[in-house]
Formats: C-alpha cells, sequence, structure tokens
C-alpha cells in the first residue's frame, strides 16, 4: 500500500463509530454541532485516516491511580456487524458488497489490524474465494456471447467492491488478450 | 468536516484513473484544500498560544486531542493534494511519452472526451478551449519534455518513443488532416496540405501520426 494509492486513501475515508473518552470543548463540529462542546461518551462516526489514530495515540494518565486510555474507543463499522457476517457465512455470492463499503475488503484489512477478531478474518477469506471463482466465470462470459449484453454485465458488476472490480477487469482483459493472441498467429 | 474536500480530490482522481483523457484541473477544490490546511494551522497556533511554549498534553487532554484532531486533518489533506496532483503528473508524463507536446495537451477543450488516444489531439491548434491543465502542469510538461527530448538525444539511430509495432511496409499512403507546412524526408521535401496524399516512407511519417496531422490509410 503506498501513499499515493488512491484505494487506500479512499478506503481511509471509510466512516467507523467511535466513542469519545473525554469532553472536548473544540469538537463539537464532528457531531455536527459547533456550538457545544463535544461531551465525553458521544458516538460519532469518524473517517478512519481520523478515529484510527485518535484510538491509538493514548493520552498520559492525569493522576497515578488512573490507567492510560485512548481519546475515543473504536467500533467495528456495520459493514462488519454480525447481521452481515451472517449473511456471507450463508451465502457469499448473495451479498452485493458495494452496498456495504466500496473497498469492502480494504476496510476489513484495515479494521483486522485494530481488532482481533479470527472469526470476521476467516469469513472474509471465504467470501472472496467464493466469488473470486464467480467473477472469473462472469468476466471471461462478458462479451463473448452477444445474446448475454452489457446489461448483464452491468447488474453483476454492481454488487462488487472495488477490489473485485479490479479483478474482475483483470480476468476480462485478460480473456480478451488471450483471444486477440490467438487470432493473431493464426494469420501466419 | 475538515478533510472532506480533500476528499472530493481523491475521488476525482479516482475517475481520471478510469478515463482516457485528463479532466479539467480542479484549481478552487485545490485552493479551498490549502485555505484548509492554513486555516488549520492558524487554530493550532492560536490553541497553542496560551501555554508559551510549554504545553503539556497530560494535563490539558481535551486540548491535546483538539491538538490531535487538527494535525491529523492537515496530514489527510496533504495526502489528497499529493496523491491528486501525482494522479495527474503520471497520466501527464505518461502522455508526453507517447508524443503529445504542451500544445496538444493545452489546447485540447474541456468537453474533449471523444477517449479517441491517436486522435485525441485533434484540436491541438485550437486555442479557443479552456486548457485542462494547469499553469504550472503546463510547465511541468513543458520541462519533462525536454527531459525526454535530452534523454532520447543520445541515441540517434534508436527512437525510444517509436512504436513497438514492425512495419508491415516501408511506405505507407497518408492523409493530411491539416497544414503542417514542409518536412523534408530521405526523398526531397514535401509540403504537407490539408486533404492531399502522400505515399511516403513511414519512419518519416511516424510522429506526425501520432500527433494527429496525418491519417494512415490502409
Amino acid at each position: 500500500m503506498s501513499y499515493y494509492d488512491i484505494d487506500a486513501i479512499l478506503t481511509d475515508a471509510e466512516k467507523v463509530p467511535c466513542k469519545f473518552e473525554l469532553e472536548v470543548a473544540e469538537l463539537g463540529y464532528l457531531d455536527h454541532n459547533p456550538a457545544q462542546p463535544l461531551k465525553a461518551g458521544t458516538s460519532v462516526g469518524l473517517p478512519l485516516w481520523l478515529g484510527e489514530l485518535l484510538a491509538l495515540a493514548s493520552r498520559a494518565p492525569s493522576s497515578s491511580e488512573e490507567d492510560s486510555k485512548s481519546f475515543i474507543s473504536l467500533n467495528l463499522p456495520s459493514s462488519l456487524s454480525n447481521e452481515v457476517m451472517s449473511a456471507l457465512k450463508a451465502d457469499p455470492r448473495a451479498v452485493p458488497l458495494r452496498d456495504q463499503s466500496h473497498n469492502f475488503y480494504g476496510l476489513g484489512t484495515r479494521m483486522l489490524d485494530l481488532f482481533d477478531e479470527r472469526e470476521i478474518c476467516a469469513i472474509l477469506r471465504k467470501t472472496f474465494v467464493t466469488r473470486a471463482a464467480d467473477i472469473a466465470l462472469h468476466a471471461r462470459k462478458a462479451g463473448a456471447t452477444e445474446d448475454m449484453g452489457i446489461g448483464g454485465g452491468e447488474e453483476f458488476l454492481r454488487g462488487l467492491e472495488e477490489w473485485e472490480r479490479k479483478l474482475f477487469k483483470k480476468a476480462h482483459d485478460g480473456t480478451k488478450g488471450t483471444k486477440e493472441w490467438m487470432e493473431g498467429i493464426k494469420k501466419y | 468536516m475538515y478533510g472532506d474536500l480533500g476528499n472530493k480530490l481523491v475521488q476525482q482522481a479516482k475517475r481520471t484513473q478510469n478515463l482516457a483523457h485528463l479532466p479539467p484541473y480542479q484549481t478552487e477544490i485545490v485552493r479551498a484544500v490549502t485555505r484548509e490546511v492554513r486555516d488549520l494551522d492558524k487554530d493550532v497556533a492560536d490553541l497553542l498560544e496560551p501555554f508559551q511554549g510549554s504545553f503539556n498534553p497530560a494535563s490539558d487532554q481535551a486540548t491535546a486531542c483538539t491538538l490531535l484532531v487538527n494535525h491529523l486533518s492537515m496530514r489527510r489533506n496533504k495526502r489528497c493534494l499529493l496523491a491528486y496532483h501525482r494522479t495527474r503528473t503520471d497520466r501527464l508524463e505518461e502522455l508526453v511519452w507517447k508524443g503529445y507536446d504542451v500544445v496538444d495537451l493545452a489546447g485540447q477543450q474541456v468537453g474533449d472526451g471523444s477517449g479517441n488516444h491517436n486522435g485525441a489531439s485533434g484540436t491541438g491548434n485550437n486555442d479557443s478551449g479552456t486548457s485542462s491543465l494547469s499553469p504550472q502542469e503546463e510547465d511541468y510538461v513543458r520541462q519533462y519534455s525536454d527531459l525526454l527530448a535530452a534523454y532520447k538525444g543520445q541515441w540517434t539511430d534508436i527512437d525510444l518513443t517509436g512504436s513497438l509495432e514492425p512495419p508491415r511496409d516501408l511506405f505507407i499512403d497518408v492523409r493530411v488532416l491539416k497544414d503542417a507546412g514542409e518536412i523534408q524526408t530521405e526523398y526531397g521535401a514535401i509540403t504537407l496540405t490539408k486533404n492531399s496524399q502522400f505515399y511516403v516512407r513511414q519512419g518519416d511519417v511516424e510522429r506526425l501520426i501520432a500527433q494527429g496531422y496525418l491519417q494512415k490509410l490502409s
């Protein structure tokens, strides 16, 4: 992942639910209420680039008996919630991942760096493998037969998140490239 | 919220990656993002001002948190700005390698989304269109072209930006799409006037085809 990677930057903009652990006077605007101070315990959705480091930065304990805590506590975003996970467990192909998050796997990877959730990790892996086979199949078929048309392909693409779309495009271009090459060598 | 405008830039960059042509430079948003960074920097300075350089994060955690949020927003904006410009300069470098020069690129009209790589410079000499490049980008293209020309100059017998396709015929038929003046070839000078047709050596006119002056007839 590069500093300049556009997809990584967009993944960083995904919102995650955060709970503030202390009252901050100037940050009311984060809760769409600039006039009021942001109270401790307020839950706000913050982009990952902000939430992650706020959660990781440990503030020094103000007194000796208090443990050092972070400014906010981070929660799993709704796209990785139990409902989505059980839906994925039931049938990975039936869930339009794009509706959950445009960078579903990117977000998942980032969150699993912070949370130790072995089950989610396993589900995501299985989801990708199952869906990848499906994507490869569709990518090979799309455009190969005229009757399938573009409409069917677009319908399928709509449910794919960014990484899967890239995979689809690569598989599609690969098939096309092979076909062109095969036709090219026949001539000579 | 802070960082939202930066996000807009990155979305533009994402769009740019999937487009064949370069969309217009987002002067307004870039300016707004830099202004946001300046405002944030001023906020940080104001927040720190009463402490006279002896700020202790442990004793004033709310301020420390605000400072961190401001700092992270600035860093985020910086990353968005850099990524946006880098996406564009990468594309510009690619176009320079393809044989476009600054006149072609700057002359490209904003709505010229034909997506045709070979003929996209058709509006090359048209000055009426607004350039989709910022003045800095035009300068970048100009200097990069100079660098590339100097680099290519080291090997006079190899054209580094030439076509990788081996030519089928030594001579080809071309039609002139717009006046290109007189060119010198091994077989003497040819005056290229619009709509005329010539039978010329491919090597002599390859660049003119790439620039959109000539069209190859098969």
